[in-house]
């Protein structure tokens, strides 16, 4: 995939991609990594992901908890609060609606659909 | 470069952008955790000390529950025309802002943006036009002070004397906002013997000390390293968040997307 256009997508939905991640149970910030990563949205470097927690903290959509990590630094883990919540719902519906105009746009404009197109 | 190496370089950077002592802290915590679990390099997960730092301190910045609905009407003016001789630099211009605002003026040189904040602050006089301002004001000219004789908490001092401030609230107020900007020493320096960047930065905390209702900046930044001017536009959106009105003359446009309003002077003067 094109990584610029990968890129640009992502810096629009990042945030709600997270929010739904935390939806289930709290998580830190490797294993948000790891769990994006393995859903298939690809690496995101840590110099992307924090400053979206930051953000989701600053706004209040999360809240934090620090725990010792055992052998190794203390992590910081991020759980959805109700505004988090709510966002995750309204916003997700958003997104649905518009990436299923973009498909069905994208779709109608597909090659299947050009056979026959003079040119 | 190691992670420790690259975890203090962080810190020095969060604290050259003004990142406060507890937010820059677990900014650096969540990296080094994030590091140790993720056994990768910092400059291929975070890029360059000064870079993440710029994306740290613009995540917090984030104005928190900035409503888009605007607070009390604090300055309007309204049909504001000024000539110069036979040219006209003004030739009916409006600007409202309220409580919670940024509005920034902009244009060429000689496109009248200084001529309509001092008319804005009452130190000149409009040739047609109203201005109306409700609250306290104040003005940061863009020459920089010169009561030389003074030193910076002298100036902190007298400046609150006028507001009511005592002496120790006034130098304390001071002193904090010029941390803010970066100048940690209390400095005992004479105005005249700082360098042209602090002198500004003298003037600047002056006309924030007394806490106006309307805050007028002529191009407030002369002489600012980048630290100090991403520190700057910090405070200014936290003095928004906190209710100030500001009126910003700027001709850096890089921040325009940030503010209220823009008021492009340019046309105006051709």
């Amino acid at each position: 995939m094109d990584q610029d256009r990968r890129n640009q997508w992502l810096r629009g939905v990042l945030d709600l991609c997270v929010l739904a991640l935390l939806a289930d149970r709290e998580s830190y910030g490797y294993e948000l990594a790891q769990s994006l990563e393995s859903a298939g949205i690809g690496h995101i470097q840590g110099g992307t992901l924090y400053p979206v927690l930051l953000r989701l903290q600053k706004t209040g959509l999360v809240t934090t908890r620090w725990q010792d990590g055992g052998s190794g630094p203390a992590r910081k883990y991020y759980r959805l609060t109700p505004e988090g919540e709510a966002a995750l719902s309204r916003d997700g519906q958003d997104w649905q609606t518009f990436a299923g105009i973009v498909t069905a746009l994208v779709g109608a404009g597909g090659p299947q659909h050009r056979e026959g197109v003079p040119s | 470069m190691t992670d420790e190496a690259w975890l203090s370089a962080l810190a020095a950077e969060l604290r050259r952008r003004g990142v406060g002592e507890e937010p820059g802290r677990a900014a650096l915590a969540d990296a080094a955790s994030h590091l140790h679990d993720s056994g990768e390099d910092p400059w291929s997960a975070f890029g360059p000390p000064e870079r993440y730092a710029d994306a740290v301190a613009e995540s917090l910045r984030v104005a928190v529950g900035h409503s888009s609905s605007p607070g009390p009407l604090r300055l309007k003016a309204t049909g504001i025309r000024k000539r110069y001789g036979r040219r006209e630099v003004l030739r009916g211009v409006d600007l409202t802002v309220h409580a919670g605002q940024i509005a920034a003026i902009v244009g060429a040189n000689g496109s009248g943006k200084s001529t309509l904040l001092r008319i804005c602050a009452g130190l000149a006089s409009p040739d047609a036009g109203r201005v109306t301002i409700h609250g306290s004001v104040s003005y940061c000219p863009q020459e920089v002070s010169r009561t030389a004789v003074l030193r910076p908490d002298e100036h902190y001092m007298l400046i609150g004397a006028g507001a009511g401030l005592s002496r120790p609230a006034a130098r304390r107020t001071g002193r904090a906002w010029a941390s803010r900007l970066g100048w940690n020493d209390p400095d005992p320096a004479l105005a005249r013997h700082l360098s042209g960047g602090t002198r500004q930065k003298l003037n600047l905390v002056m006309s924030a000390l007394t806490e106006p209702d309307v805050l007028l900046l002529d191009e407030p930044y002369q002489g600012f390293d980048r630290g100090t001017y991403v520190s700057f536009w910090d405070e200014l959106w936290r003095l928004r968040d906190a209710g100030t009105a500001i009126v910003v003359v700027t001709h850096l446009l890089n921040q325009l997307d940030r503010v209220d309003h823009v008021l492009d002077l340019t046309e105006a003067a051709a």
